[in-house]
């Protein structure tokens, strides 16, 4: 029987750590340094977003970044137009703003297609939403819109003065592991075992009375969500929102970070994000090599641990248990 | 085996980290007396980096210039370099990355995107960006921000300064169209041209320009021939074109079969130098181009000589363009105002650069103290197919036209005035 309460607990401590590991970079590197490190988290929640559709609930989605710029875009628009807006009404237009983009183009693509099929979709969609902001002025065409401040929030007891790069990337890494843990409840709580189940076999769990369309949107949803919640969050840091960030490229990413990290492991991505991370960071005055370095690792993950960083090391271990427990036995049958 | 957590190994730990702290910001406690390190943060890849290219070679001889007279008081240049992707977003992570690395006096912008999202970045960073070829007229009027210079043209010296220069050659002209990339850049040039053509063609004819709307087309496409049959459709006899780098190449190489430069009588190319006419040689449609500098148009000067010579020698190839001086122009500003003010502390440096008057290989420059616009020279050169050159092409002529006469006033904060061009 798995013992939930144990596993909650192992994956708190997971994100506990991660927070405890990123909170170290401003104190050790830096400020470049802890500026990426900022990114990679960000990056890892996008990451994880993308796998709770893929892994959770069967859907391959090639549009995540229509999420993660539609975020970005509604962060910077509230930030520069309306700046009277306090900055968490902010972040939940940003988070409203890629549910609302999931939600239409999800209510349309799930009913339509399925499989490759869902996936080229949802890959036009998002070309769809790029081009809309550069044809729009007032997402500042291909230009963007740039100086998004920083924000100062009101507590009402105190003011949280975010202002300053590392101040925000502290915030940046506490939003970000808080993002994560809930995407990890959700997942093991009823509702995405049941997600989890329709991918397993839509047919048998609509017959037991579910809505596979209800709960597929759904987690559609929750998934767009959250990547344009990782926008948001992003785009006071940078401090500009560019087309390029709901370019179909941006949508790459997450996969490679899945498939680096591992799928069918729901940490997998976030060690995908952090070891893309590692070699931009590695490859930064290589110029041109660091895509090469990156489609080579690929290639070879795919090709020789198919289950990416995370499912070799469950592999290994297994392996190693399982030569150990064969070891014991023998051990214990050898005496008399 | 077992690995094991305890309190001695954390204490360790702690310990050794508390050893290596001090060395891990080593670049900055030696930011003062050591070599002086400037950030390149240009496109080194995808279409633009032909353009990049031509930055970083700029650069790195007008550092080996400086290195081989002595450097700045005794302290050599270092460069590093970092690929923009002339994407505002890649631009910004480098910039960053680079100023937390110690080098906060950077160069190399050539987008005009990017160079906009620099002036808030470097703000907050604490650093400084002198741009090489960035052409957006509101990076020193209603986006100006003192962290970010510009020491090549402003997009009035170079697209007024041709639009004065063909109308007085050719005032028979007056039906114009222009071929227009739908961004900051194409849209300043278009705006400046226009404003422009309306106000001399006036003065020197007494009839009126026609101007056509612009037909707008989109950067990194790799397919103009919608873009190019509008063209065709309009009632024209002069082209303006401000399309730029890669993109350039495509839409002249897909003008030909249309025969639209053919039917027209004049085209002028706000900014590609030789970038077309190296692609296409002997196709190369008759056409003038902006040039930030053309070293026939200065001959005789030891800077441009220098830059031209070790070009050719490092490269093979004999067609420099400006881009390669600009950024050669922004390593001189750098030095003397190093030299000026004996550290390289981002505000020190800025109140150094500005009204610095400085030499380079167009000759002196001077940075206007108001909106750290340098007033240059603005050169532009008509280049024609040619069977007799072995690079297909050749030019047949050129003019330098005085930085002081082609300016535009400064106006920090306020929108360009166009009834001063």
């Amino acid at each position: 029987m798995i013992d939930y309460r144990a596993r909650f607990r192992s994956n708190l401590l997971i994100a506990s750590c991660g927070l405890a590991v990123f909170a170290v970079v401003p104190l050790v590197a830096n400020s470049g340094l802890m500026f990426l490190a900022g990114l990679v988290a960000i990056n890892v929640v996008f990451g994880l977003s993308w796998n709770l559709l893929f892994s959770g609930a069967g859907l391959l989605s090639f549009g995540h970044a229509m999420f993660f710029g539609g975020g970005a875009y509604a962060m910077a628009v509230v930030s520069l137009r309306l700046p009277e807006l306090p900055f968490l009404v902010g972040l939940a237009v940003g988070a409203g703003c890629g549910a609302l983009i999931a939600l239409i183009f999800g209510f349309i693509a799930l009913r339509r297609a399925s499989g490759v099929y869902f996936a080229v979709l949802t890959l036009a969609f998002s070309e769809l939403v790029h081009i809309l902001i550069t044809k729009t002025t007032f997402l500042g065409r291909n230009d963007g819109l740039v100086g998004v401040p920083r924000p100062e929030i009101d507590l009402g007891l105190f003011r949280l003065d975010l202002t300053s790069a590392t101040a925000y990337y502290y915030f940046i890494i506490v939003a970000m592991a808080a993002a994560a843990f809930a995407l990890w409840c959700f997942q093991n709580s009823p509702a995405g075992r049941l997600i989890q189940a329709i991918k397993q076999d839509s047919v048998r769990t609509a017959f037991l009375g579910t809505s596979v369309f209800a709960w597929q949107l759904t987690a559609f949803v929750l998934s767009g969500a959250i990547a344009a919640f990782c926008g948001a969050v992003m785009v006071p840091f940078t401090q500009i929102a560019s087309p390029e960030i709901a370019y179909w490229t941006v949508s790459t990413q997450p996969i490679l970070f899945t498939l680096l990290g591992g799928a069918g492991n729901f940490w997998g991505p976030a060690v995908g994000a952090i070891l893309f991370g590692a070699i931009d960071y590695g490859t930064r005055a290589m110029h041109g090599l660091s895509e090469i370095t990156v489609g080579t690792l690929l290639l070879v993950v795919v090709l020789v641990i198919p289950g990416g960083l995370l499912g070799f090391v469950r592999h290994r271990r297994k392996k190693t248990r399982g030569t150990a427990k064969a070891s014991t036995a023998e051990d214990t049958g050898a005496r008399p | 085996m077992a690995y094991k957590i305890n309190r001695r190994a954390v204490v360790k730990g702690m310990g050794a980290t508390g050893l290596a702290m001090p060395f891990l910001n080593a670049a900055t406690a030696s930011a003062q007396s050591g070599p002086i390190t400037l950030g390149v943060v240009t496109p080194l890849s995808g279409p633009a980096q032909l353009i990049g290219n031509f930055v970083r070679h700029g650069a790195e001889i007008g550092a080996d210039y400086i290195n081989a007279n002595g450097g700045v008081d005794g302290r050599e240049i270092q460069l590093e370099f970092r690929d923009s992707k002339v994407n505002p977003n890649d631009a910004s992570v480098a910039a960053r990355e680079l100023i937390g690395a110690g080098a906060n006096l950077q160069l190399g912008t050539i987008s005009s995107a990017v160079a906009l999202a620099m002036g808030p970045l470097l703000e907050s960073e604490g650093g400084v960006v002198i741009t090489s070829g960035a052409g957006t007229d509101k990076l020193n009027h209603e986006n100006y921000n003192p962290h970010v210079f510009r020491v090549g043209d402003s997009p009035v010296s170079r697209n007024a300064g041709l639009v004065r220069h063909i109308a007085n050659s050719r005032p028979d002209i007056r039906k114009w169209a222009g071929i227009i990339p739908d961004h900051e850049y194409g849209r300043t040039t278009w705006k400046i041209f226009e404003a422009t053509m309306r106000k001399v063609i006036p003065e020197l004819t007494g009839e009126e320009a026609e101007i056509a709307e612009p037909v707008l087309v989109p950067y990194g496409s790799g397919d103009y021939r919608n873009y190019i049959s509008q063209a065709m459709r309009l009632d024209v006899e002069g082209i303006y074109t401000s399309v730029y780098g890669g993109d350039a190449v495509t839409l002249y190489q897909q003008s030909q079969p249309f025969g639209l430069f053919e039917k027209t009588d004049v085209l002028l190319d706000s900014a590609n130098e030789f970038l077309v006419a190296t692609a296409m040689r002997e196709q190369t449609p008759a056409h003038w181009s902006g040039f930030h500098w053309y070293y026939e148009a200065n001959k005789g000067n030891p800077l441009s000589d220098d830059l031209y010579s070790s070009y050719v020698e490092r490269t093979g190839d004999q067609y420099p363009m400006g881009w390669a001086a600009e950024a050669h122009a922004a390593i001189m500003a750098y030095a003397k105002a190093i030299e000026k003010t004996g550290n390289t502390d981002t505000m020190d440096v800025i109140a150094a650069l500005k009204g610095l008057s400085f030499d380079s290989a167009t000759g002196m420059r001077h940075i206007r103290e108001e909106d750290n616009q340098a007033v240059k020279n603005a050169e532009l050169a008509f280049i024609e197919p040619s069977s007799s050159e072995d690079s297909g092409f050749a030019v047949t002529d050129y003019v330098s036209l005085d930085g002081e006469t082609v300016v535009e006033p400064a106006r920090p904060g306020k929108t360009l005035d166009l009834s001063t061009l």
